[in-house]
């Protein structure tokens, strides 16, 4: 390689990172302008309105001595993770079904769409009766409020799907197993991952949601507690650790996908 | 080389389904007859919409045909409703279409083994010769690389030896060189009479450039504005092995490139 070359290919990776600087000092710089606005809107309205920042975090980290705070973070991503999980594979299945035959989904997806207008906050309190006072009616809140997200990605994924592919896969010898495998799956997993970052926080709030009804224990229930002994530096402690286990979560998908759409263009040039 | 014909087209046609509001939709394709022996290069020549996509489909038996019949080795098809289609005639019939249809999410040496793969024969041998192939075409040390790090012609060579690594006996081709610059195509066509030099597959190769048409040929049939049907056949004298970068110099190219001219008006 040249001198000239080797300077080329330095350059942009120098570029690169004084960008990455730029990003994270701009985060910094929002993020202290936020905890101070937080500040200033304790300090005017009172620390019942609005709980003071420092406060909410001695909170957090006297939650987290305890144990009170692990204990409630496991609760709630356990009905999370589970009612997502099971909404997944359904949401992912179905229009998978679906696709073997045009007239079965003309004829079923109007009852889905209306099934998704159903408020599902609405029927909380059948849920109960339904289903008891366990982690099931929050399973099932959680699993309706992903799964239509999950359906509507994934069918649009497959409609996308370009004909020629399946075309030159067919010629090629593939039956109905491989192409489903290999061209539709691939082809619609940009779209389930947009979908998975839709749902996710869904998954989250659901629970938590579902946990202000009916709980012992989950970060919702303890919102809801503090709420009812007017405790407002716990609600604001409990808004706080959902924020952060949405932001876990999410970072852990952009891996994920990082991972698995690691062919697609767009991924490197975003970097530039 | 057998005279009995491989693959033997009889009497087809080809017409859509009516748009709402019309009656009858015209035949795009009516009364085209041809057949190709084993081990032969056919090209065919058509002006734009003269159908040649279609034509290929049918063959290829991801379209229905509306009239007559395909027959290979003998056995007949004639598939008039979705159904009944049978794409690639069990893997004897190979495609490469306009586009190259590499799968994005496949590396090269992937996408040139898919067919391979889902045929249930990878093993060290087919894996060998396709490695062969890809060498053979100057893709060498770009077996990693996914489908948008490549050129147009990159693409087109990979999209070739896709279907030429597995094997099928007959091998339609619907203008694979289209989308690249002069100098790209006259090396993919050299590239192509090596390749079809090595193993004498039966190439049926669609294109509208009269010349390509010429320089790839044992024959080269005319089809004729919609709708279509073989307007001519012209024998191409030009012996081989040739060079397609100065097929205009050879001896017979200017007369056949005259007569093909002249059938196409």
């Amino acid at each position: 390689m040249t001198d000239a070359e080797l300077t080329a290919g330095t350059l942009p990776q120098a570029g690169g990172l004084s960008r990455r600087r730029l990003v994270l000092g701009g985060r910094l710089l929002l993020g202290a302008l936020l905890l101070l606005g937080w500040e200033w809107g304790a300090r005017s309205l009172g620390s019942v309105f609005f709980a003071p920042p420092l406060e909410v975090a001695a909170r957090i980290v006297a939650l987290a001595r305890s144990g009170v705070l692990f204990t409630d973070i496991v609760t709630t991503l356990r009905v999370s993770a589970l009612g997502f999980a099971i909404a997944c594979v359904a949401g992912v299945l179905v229009p998978f079904l679906l696709r073997r035959s045009q007239r079965l989904t003309e004829a079923v997806e109007p009852y889905i769409m209306a099934s998704m207008g159903i408020p599902k906050y609405a029927l909380a309190p059948w849920l109960i009766l339904w289903f008891g006072i366990g982690d099931l009616p929050k399973l099932v809140v959680v699993t309706l409020m992903v799964f239509y997200i999950i359906y509507i990605t994934t069918t649009a994924g497959i409609r996308g799907v370009d004909r020629r592919l399946i075309d030159m896969a067919r010629i090629a010898g593939a039956g109905e197993a491989v192409i489903a495998r290999e061209i539709i799956w691939h082809s619609l997993l940009p779209f389930f991952f947009t979908g998975l970052k839709v749902a996710l926080p869904r998954a989250v709030s659901a629970t938590i949601v579902g946990e202000f009804l009916v709980a012992t224990e989950g970060v919702g229930h303890y919102i809801e507690y503090s709420r009812q002994v007017s405790d407002t530096v716990g609600v604001f402690a409990g808004i706080v650790v959902a924020v952060a286990l949405v932001l876990a979560i999410n970072a852990a998908v952009n891996v994920a996908e990082r991972r698995a759409l690691g062919w697609r263009p767009v991924e490197r040039e975003m970097e530039l | 080389m057998s005279d009995a014909p491989l693959l033997e087209i009889r009497d087809l046609g080809k017409r859509f389904p009516p748009r709402p509001g019309r009656d009858v939709s015209p035949w795009v394709i009516q009364g085209l007859s041809f057949s190709v022996r084993p081990g032969e290069l056919l090209t065919i020549v058509g002006p734009s919409g003269a159908g040649k996509s279609t034509l290929l489909n049918m063959i290829a038996q991801i379209d229905t045909i509306s009239a007559g019949e395909i027959v290979f080795n003998g056995e007949a098809v004639t598939a008039h409703d979705a159904r009944g289609l049978r794409p690639g005639f069990d893997r004897r019939i190979g495609y490469v279409t306009q586009d190259d249809c590499l799968l994005p999410w496949r590396t090269t040496i992937d996408n040139v083994l898919f067919p391979i793969e889902v045929q249930g024969r990878l093993n060290d041998e087919t894996r060998a010769h396709a490695e062969m192939l890809v060498r053979a075409v100057g893709l060498s040390g770009f077996e990693r690389y996914y489908p948008h790090e490549l050129s147009g012609g990159m693409r087109k060579r990979a999209a070739l030896i896709r279907t030429l690594a597995y094997d099928p006996p007959v091998i339609l081709m619907d203008e694979p060189f289209a989308a690249v610059d002069a100098q790209t195509r006259t090396q993919l066509q050299a590239d192509l009479l090596k390749l079809w030099n090595l193993g004498r597959k039966t190439i049926i190769f669609v294109t509208h450039d009269i010349t390509e048409a010429i320089a790839l040929g044992d024959r080269a049939l005319v089809l004729s504005r919609q709708p279509t049907r073989i307007a001519a056949e012209h024998v191409i004298p030009i012996p081989r092995p040739r060079n397609v970068a100065d097929i205009f110099a050879l001896e017979g190219f200017a007369a056949a490139y005259e007569r093909i001219r002249t059938a196409i008006q």
